[in-house]
């Protein structure tokens, strides 16, 4: 039966999954053993195993609608489930490869964190690895790279680590159980935003018993589960083979960590931060050698996480302190992922993987070279053939790589000597060429029409002859080692200088022409005469960089204008002329002809392309080009005024006296120049006549959209292709861009679809990835009709659509921009591999330096490197033993940073007043407020009271969330005036001791008093002297602070009179930065001890006011006066009343003295009582000792049960509690 | 403080603005000594230009400031009454903030607090200058407070030199909006009008607090759709306003029939303390942009020494300003962009502050103010624009990315 049901299950969920295009892998049910039987026994239900669908038939009434409650109750569940699984979503502002992620294993000492880390590392990379120190990245697939840590065992490494670790492995030693250092990290790491976390189980292979060790899994996991969420994963390790552990294990652990998904943390996201997987101290030696104790300068290296990083930004070294960061540099990365070729898996070659603080991997890279470390005795020279290579040579063709080699042993000068030569070359060059020019042109009109061969190396580098002397080839390799890039822009430059003398019709088939490879290696000067005017064109051979290109351009310009002041020269007095009146009218310009309209087209081009100009105009000019761009703006005010004036700057001069001269100028946003135009005149009028609705619509909009496709083109191509004008013949050369020619609007047209298609494509990719990442526990049937749901519900799918829509505009629009002005504008990106320059360091962080302590840069955001006080909502931590006290230090973490501050706790009261306590209460929130390095609001924080390793105890003693900054404080707590009448009329008293001068007494005017008995009052004024004191005349002191008040009734002179008031509490400016990383890590880093702790060391009592002491309460027995009454009212009162006077008898009565002799009868009788008697009280005695034990175990039963109402009553109370601070979370939630 | 001797022999001016909160922040300085980050780093600048706008950075990026040689070789040297009442009004918005002005008030030590805004402020602004020239600063400022802001601005609300109450509230406000501002709270309401010299004008200003601002890509200029304006008169004849309106109307007519300017005489307590009058317009476009240009008239300030003649001439003829502003909003449409030359410095500073966010704006000619913008966003934020020319339609195109500021006053519950 049950395989015939499953058989049908399978069929049907199989076409399912051929609607559905990729379905799960169905559930196969057992077919035998134990369990299909067990089934099947449970189960006899006939229809068991018919689907829904097939039920429903069978039987409709049970399917049918019954309840409107219940339906509506099921939709709201539903709704309300699916709203609760919605996150607000964030925008990923990164782009391009991710930085590895970082995994952080973590653990009690001796539990097994360095051997996995290796046995990871053997795993992905089949290297050994010897031992573990520092960060190690790997290349663990096709799309991932990861960075192992390993957590050093104290908690300033645990806290360090929870800021940058991606993901947690905590290994736990599963024979002992958890460790406290488990649940600090965890703690640790829930307060600075949750990375993922995986536990790791070892040491299994102790357990003998099977039962046991599943017993001992089962009840870890349960406890691991409720620390985390249920279904939270804990990897089990079972033992060692050959010290490492298991290869399918690893295996299985390295697939969980290749799936993992990182979800972005907002503090990480808002912060760049950079874990330091390199570390250097570049301090010049002779400083380090004059004094070993001087600031050092260090460089750190690693990979830019979190956001982008910004030129300027100020950073924070984990453990150092805050530095501004002198130099930022990006430099290919050390452990690139492989190309993105199409293929299964990793080649073995892509396995790479870089840990320089490990000393392994062979590659070395610095700021400007790579080493490649190899060991001594794998080195073997290859002899230097100096002479023999000839004859080799001859023989037979050498392999292009020995070649290279064998001229890199024989070389006679350093890379660097080679370099700066070639570096001046490269830069005494432009003078060169500009000079050059005329009298190219002069000598050119003596070669005419002739083809000049030229060698540019030979030509621009005379030190390069001396190895001339070996073949062609050889030279070629010299050229490509080191002096390629400049060679390159050398010809290019040669070029570009005879490109003066074209016009850019010609320049433009020079660019065809270079596209065209061909066999010889040097390019052509071909100069000739044409239309009366010397021409060199270049013809060139070379391939050309892409990005030499550029460069070319922007030298294509400036030596244009520079040719340009040339041209005038040659000009002569034609120009002078022109220049003189530019502003001249058409007839003159006609006479001028040609000279004057290319000057046309130069303006109009300069203003096209004015794109550096306006950034330059702006924000200064880049300091490297000074010397140019300085002559070419002289250039510019001297002659050149109207034509090279951008188009959009109109006013530049007077810009130029805006930050040049006066300092001091009126700040006012106001442009009050205004051109002076008549707009009254028609014309003008028709002018702007577009900008208005009654215009032409079409052409307004052709007018936005080709400003948006100009905008979002690169700009380069406009400036190649875009229209120019042939100087000599004043032809116009026009590509339509500007005008309706409909071709380049088509082009455009499509382009921008394309665009769109793209990001539509991107969009929707990114959807598909958003929703996996956010639910991978969940049910994938369950997210796929939810989604279908939330498909429905607009508004989140509207909010996620806009961000990436965001997104994509970001990208394209930064895109567009080329390289240094991206990073200017954005930052450097995150994922790029970044060297930092730091200076002036203490020297100890480079003397105590401990690879395997990691070091932590994070950037910090504006506004906080500024200290001030904050308010935090804290909680002592319920496994921390004690309640902590107000003005004790605690060492705080937030954000980035760690440090020692001096925290008043208080509770708002419901007047919104900050009421001081002076001990955290016990199972609630309180505010703390502290001076220290501000931190954004909702950042997390730990407080750490002990940093010592040694503590048996949990070591983290509160979390907190900041809620606020201030500069001041406002925390109040009570005090209580007393004073005493010292002189009481009707109504009013006069009040000593309670104010200590006049002065308080007004402060006070008006204040509330209250008497022990409960009679109000309020403070008057202060006392007159001549009323409440002694005089002055009389000799007595006038007394100060004595204040009249008037109570509601009279009162008495034994009255103590209370003021009630509060009083501001001040939070000491106190904070320590935890300078662990200057110290040996090994040492306990010391500050500011707590009072109890002083005590202890100085062994000193805890101080003790005697009057605060209780003492038993004494109450003297009272002793009345005899009652006296006067003789006139004892004359007046009745006898019976009158005090009868009856004198103290000196001898006894009769009856008392008299002896009784009893007869022998009364004798027995009375005998016999006595006896009795005895008996009886005998007896009592019994009883009462009986009673006493009873009472006594009553007693001991009371107090028992005493005990235990009083530990309910306090389990209750705090259960009151608990519910209170939710309800008051909730309340504060509603509020929000 | 140390300032060269034949400095102090000018006029010796001491301004300590809070006597009460230095002496406090002396006693915390005195006090409980530990390692504290005691030297504050500060940013030093030179000279009064743009006093507003480094003062309003400094805020917002809590970077100290120290200005030297404030009109240190003039006539007159040191801080103006409005530069100092501007340091007031900011002290009076924020908390903790220390200002410290030497002898002669060329050398100015500021060091933010943390805004705290609050309602029911008054501030009263002088008559050296407008309102609209605190307004500038302020309105940025309080999207970055503690609590929603709500003040009262006494002084000169209609000037030739700033730009007016009027186009605050036509102009300066939309754009706020497009930067997610929210319009609950965001309002400028004109009690009453005053002109120079004398001033007695009040508005009312109240700003709400946003968390961060919003990127834009706002490269849309659009079609102007309709014009529109407000001329106001204050102690001369209402009939002055028509003549205005009538002359504006004559330029217009022939681009576009929409044209709809307001009147407002004011008479009475309302009216202020000085005759003048003046206009405000401003142009929408189809695409949401406004565009505008205003001014006032009124005899000159009677401090101003050399201009005494000046103060005897006749004012200009109403026809003529009607004309004149006329003629500046269709030089301001011309240019093109979607805010008008004064509007453009503002602009820049909100994209600059907005999150991590390409902005991208379009503007006309660059004004010099907004090029003092830039070059100050860039020193105190860090933010550097790529600024690209459009020849096609003769505007400059503006990229950034936000700083990414966050009101960090604002508290959490």
């Amino acid at each position: 039966m049950a395989k015939e049901s499953g058989g049908s299950h399978q069929k049907n969920k199989k076409k399912n999954d051929e609607s559905n295009e990729q379905g799960h892998k169905s559930h196969r049910t057992r077919k035998s053993g134990a369990s299909a039987k067990k089934k099947s026994k449970s189960k006899p239900n006939s229809n068991e195993g018919l689907t829904q669908e097939q039920k429903k038939l069978n039987n409709p009434k049970a399917f049918a609608f019954t309840s409107t409650v219940k339906a509506k109750r099921l939709q709201s569940r539903a709704t309300e489930k699916e709203q609760k699984r919605l996150h607000v979503p964030k925008i990923d502002r990164t782009t391009g490869e991710p930085a590895p992620f970082v995994v952080v294993v973590q653990g009690p000492p001796q539990v097994g964190k360095s051997l996995l880390i290796k046995c990871l590392v053997k795993h992905y990379t089949k290297h050994n690895l010897p031992e573990v120190r520092g960060p190690i990245t790997i290349v663990s697939g096709k799309q991932r790279r990861l960075q192992f840590v390993e957590c050093p065992n104290d908690i300033n490494g645990m806290i360090d680590c929870a800021k940058f670790a991606d993901l947690a492995l905590l290994l736990i030693d599963g024979s002992y159980g958890f460790e406290m250092e488990t649940f600090e990290f965890l703690n640790i790491l829930q307060n600075h935003g949750f990375p993922r976390v995986m536990g790791v189980l070892t040491h299994l292979d102790k357990f003998k018993d099977v039962k046991k060790l599943k017993k001992t899994k089962q009840r870890l996991k349960h406890r691991f589960w409720t620390e985390i969420y249920d279904g939270a994963k804990l990897f089990y390790l079972s033992g060692l083979i050959h010290g490492k552990y298991t290869k399918r294990e690893v295996h299985n652990l390295a697939r969980f960590i290749s799936v993992m998904k990182f979800p972005p943390l907002s503090w990480r996201t808002s912060h760049p931060y950079i874990l330091v997987d390199r570390f250097e101290d570049v301090t010049p030696p002779e400083k380090v050698h004059m004094n070993s104790k001087c600031d050092r300068n260090v460089t750190l290296y690693g990979y830019l996480r979190g956001c982008n990083l910004k030129k300027g930004t100020k950073a924070h070294i984990a453990g150092v302190g805050d530095y501004p960061l002198s130099g930022i540099m990006a430099l290919p990365d050390p452990c690139p992922l492989p190309s993105a070729a199409k293929k299964k898996g990793l080649r073995d070659k892509e396995k790479l993987f870089y840990a320089p603080m490990s000393g392994l991997g062979d590659l070395l890279y610095d700021k400007d070279a790579v080493y490649i470390n190899i060991n001594d005795h794998f080195v073997q020279f290859s002899k230097d053939d100096g002479t023999n290579s000839e004859g080799i040579h001859k023989g037979k063709q050498r392999d292009v790589g020995v070649e290279l080699v064998k001229s890199l042993q024989k070389t006679k000068y350093s890379v660097d000597e080679k370099l700066e030569k070639s570096f001046i070359t490269l830069f005494g060059k432009k003078p060169n060429s500009s000079s050059e020019a005329p009298s190219g042109s002069v000598n050119a009109h003596e070669l005419a029409n002739q083809e000049v061969p030229l060698e540019p190396v030979e030509h621009y580098q005379p030190e390069i002859k001396d190895e001339d002397g070996e073949s062609d080839e050889d030279s070629d390799t010299e050229d490509e080692d080191g002096l390629e890039s400049s060679d390159g822009e050398k010809i290019l430059k040669r070029k570009s200088s005879s490109g003066i003398m074209d016009d850019s019709s010609d320049e433009e088939t020079n660019y065809a022409s270079e596209q065209q490879p061909q066999t010889q290696s040097n390019f052509k000067e071909q100069i000739d005469f044409h239309e009366g005017r010397v021409r060199r064109k270049a013809v060139f051979e070379n391939e050309m960089d892409i990005d030499n290109l550029k460069d070319s351009d922007e030298d294509d310009e400036n030596d244009e204008d520079s040719s340009d002041g040339d041209e005038t020269e040659n000009g002569g007095d034609e120009h002078a002329s022109t220049r003189s009146d530019s502003s001249t009218d058409d007839g003159e310009d006609d006479e001028m002809g040609n000279v004057s309209k290319w000057k046309e087209s130069l303006a109009e081009r300069t203003s096209s392309r004015q794109n550096i100009n306006l950034m330059q105009l702006v924000y200064g000019k880049p300091s490297s080009k000074t010397s140019n761009e300085m002559n070419e703006s002289s250039d510019e005010e001297s002659e050149d005024d109207e034509f090279f004036k951008p188009k959009g700057e109109g006013s530049k001069t007077s810009k130029e006296g805006v930050n040049g001269n006066d300092v001091d100028l009126d700040d006012c946003s106001k442009f009050l120049k205004r051109s002076q135009k008549d707009w009254r005149n028609e014309d003008l009028i028709a002018s702007i006549r577009d900008r208005f609705v009654t215009g032409d619509w079409s052409k307004a909009s052709l007018r936005n959209q080709l400003s948006e496709v100009t905008a979002a083109d690169n700009d380069d191509d406009d400036a190649v292709f875009g229209e120019f004008e042939d100087l000599e013949t004043g032809q116009k050369y026009e590509i339509h861009q500007a005008g309706d020619s409909g071709d380049t609007c088509m082009n455009d047209d499509l382009a921008a679809e394309d665009r769109r298609l793209k990001k539509l494509a991107l969009r929707a990719k990114f959807d598909a990835q958003y929703d996996g990442s956010e639910f991978p526990d969940e049910d994938d049937d369950d997210t796929k009709s939810s989604r279908g749901q939330s498909n429905g519900s607009g508004f989140f799918t509207k909010l996620k659509e806009e961000i990436e829509l965001r997104k994509q505009v970001n990208i394209a629009e930064l895109n567009e921009l080329d390289e240094v002005t991206r990073i200017e504008v954005e930052g450097y990106r995150t994922g790029t591999y970044l060297r930092l320059e730091i200076h002036d360091v203490p020297f100890e962080m480079v003397e105590n330096f401990d690879p395997c302590h990691p070091l932590l840069v994070g950037g910090l955001a504006l506004g906080e490197e500024n200290v001030g006080y904050m308010q935090v909502r804290l909680k002592r931590h319920r496994w921390h033993k004690k309640v902590l006290k107000t003005r004790d230090p605690i060492i705080v973490s937030i954000g980035w940073r760690r440090y020692q501050t001096v925290p008043i706790y208080a509770i708002e009261d419901r007047n919104g007043r900050h009421r001081m306590l002076k001990y955290t209460p016990e199972h609630m929130h309180c505010l703390a407020m502290f001076w220290g390095p501000l931190a954004p609001p909702h950042t997390g924080v730990v407080a750490v009271q002990n940093l010592s390793n040694n503590q048996a105890s949990f070591r983290i003693t509160a979390t907190a969330t900041v809620l606020e900054f201030n500069h001041a404080a406002r925390i109040v707590k009570k005090i209580k005036l007393v004073g005493y009448a010292c002189k009481i009329f009707k109504k009013t008293a006069f009040i000593e001791d309670m104010f200590t001068s006049d002065l308080e007494i007004a402060r006070f005017e008006g204040a509330a008093i209250r008497t022990v008995s409960g009679i109000r009052g309020q403070v008057k004024k202060a006392a007159k002297e001549e009323v409440a004191n002694k005089s002055k005349k009389k000799g007595g002191h006038a007394k100060e602070g004595i204040a009249r008040c008037t109570f509601e009734d009279k009162i008495k002179k034994g009255d103590i009179v209370f003021l009630r008031a509060w009083t501001q509490v001040d939070v000491p400016c106190f904070y320590n930065p935890l300078t662990t990383a200057l110290q040996p890590r090994d040492e306990t880093w010391l500050g500011m001890k707590t009072v109890s702790e002083l005590r202890r060391e100085q062994n000193l009592p805890v101080p003790v006011n005697k009057d605060s002491l209780y003492r038993p309460i004494e109450r003297k027995p009272r002793k009345f006066n005899p009652l006296v009454i006067p003789k006139s009212l004892q004359a007046a009162l009745p006898f019976a009343s009158k005090p009868k006077n009856i004198p103290h008898r000196r001898r006894p009565l009769l009856e008392n003295r008299r002896a009784v002799v009893m007869e022998p009868h009364e004798r027995k009788v009375h005998a016999l009582v006595q006896h009795l008697q005895l008996i009886r009280n005998e007896k009592m005695k019994k009883r009462k000792l009986k009673e006493e034990a009873k009472r006594k175990a009553q007693e001991a039963e009371r107090s028992k049960e005493e005990q235990l109402s009083k530990k309910r009553q306090r389990e209750e109370r705090r259960g009151r509690y608990i519910e209170q601070e939710k309800l008051k979370k909730k309340i504060r939630r509603n509020t929000d | 403080m140390s300032i060269k001797s034949e400095k102090i022999l000018g006029r010796k001016r001491r301004r300590e603005l809070s006597p009460r909160r230095s002496s406090k922040l002396l006693k915390t300085r005195n006090g409980i000594s530990g390692s504290r980050m005691g030297k504050f780093s500060y940013m030093r600048l030179k000279g009064s230009q743009n006093l507003r706008l480094r003062l309003l950075l400094s805020t917002l990026s809590s970077t100290p400031i120290l200005i030297d040689d404030i009109r240190a070789d003039a006539t007159w040297p040191g801080l103006r009454p409005h530069e100092v009442s501007l340091l007031r009004l900011l002290e009076k918005v924020s908390d903790d903030c220390v200002v410290e002005i030497n002898e002669t008030g060329t050398k100015l030590k500021y060091k933010p607090g943390i805004v705290m805004s609050g309602r029911h402020l008054v501030h009263d602004c002088g008559t050296s200058r407008s309102i609209g020239y605190f307004l500038e600063p302020l309105v940025v400022l309080g999207l970055f407070g503690k609590k929603p802001l709500s003040i009262r601005l006494k002084g000169i609300t209609n000037d030739s030199k700033d730009p007016s109450v009027d186009t605050f509230r036509s102009t300066t406000l939309p754009i706020l909006k497009q930067f997610g501002v929210p319009s609950e709270g965001l309002d400028l309401k004109i009690e009453s009008r005053g002109v120079p010299p004398h001033g007695g004008g009040q508005v009312m200003l109240s700003v709400p607090i946003v968390d961060s601002l919003k990127a834009i890509t706002w490269i849309d200029e659009g079609m102007v759709k309709r014009i529109r304006g407000i001329t106001f008169s204050t102690r001369v004849s209402a009939q002055f306003e028509n003549t205005m309106i009538h002359a504006a109307r004559g330029i217009f007519n022939r681009s576009l029939p929409d044209v709809h300017i307001f009147t407002d005489h004011k008479a009475g307590e309302q009216a202020g303390k000085s005759p003048g009058y003046g206009i405000s317009l401003y142009a929408e476009t189809t695409s949401g942009c406004v565009i505008s240009a205003d001014t006032a008239v009124s005899y000159a300030r009677g401090e101003d020494e050399g201009e005494l003649e000046d103060e005897k001439k006749e004012l200009s003829p109403p026809g003529d300003v009607g004309e004149e502003i006329a003629s500046a909003l269709l030089d301001e449409i011309e240019q093109g962009g979607v805010v008008d030359s004064t509007h453009q410095g503002l602009l820049f500073l909100l994209c600059a502050l907005c999150p991590q966010d390409v902005s991208k704006v379009c503007v006309g000619k660059l004004a010099p103010y907004a090029i003092e913008v830039l070059r100050h966003i860039r020193d105190f934020l860090g933010v550097k624009f790529v600024i690209k020319p459009d020849p096609s339609t003769e505007t400059v195109i503006l990229k950034c990315v936000g700083c990414g500021l966050k009101n960090l006053s604002r508290k959490v519950s």
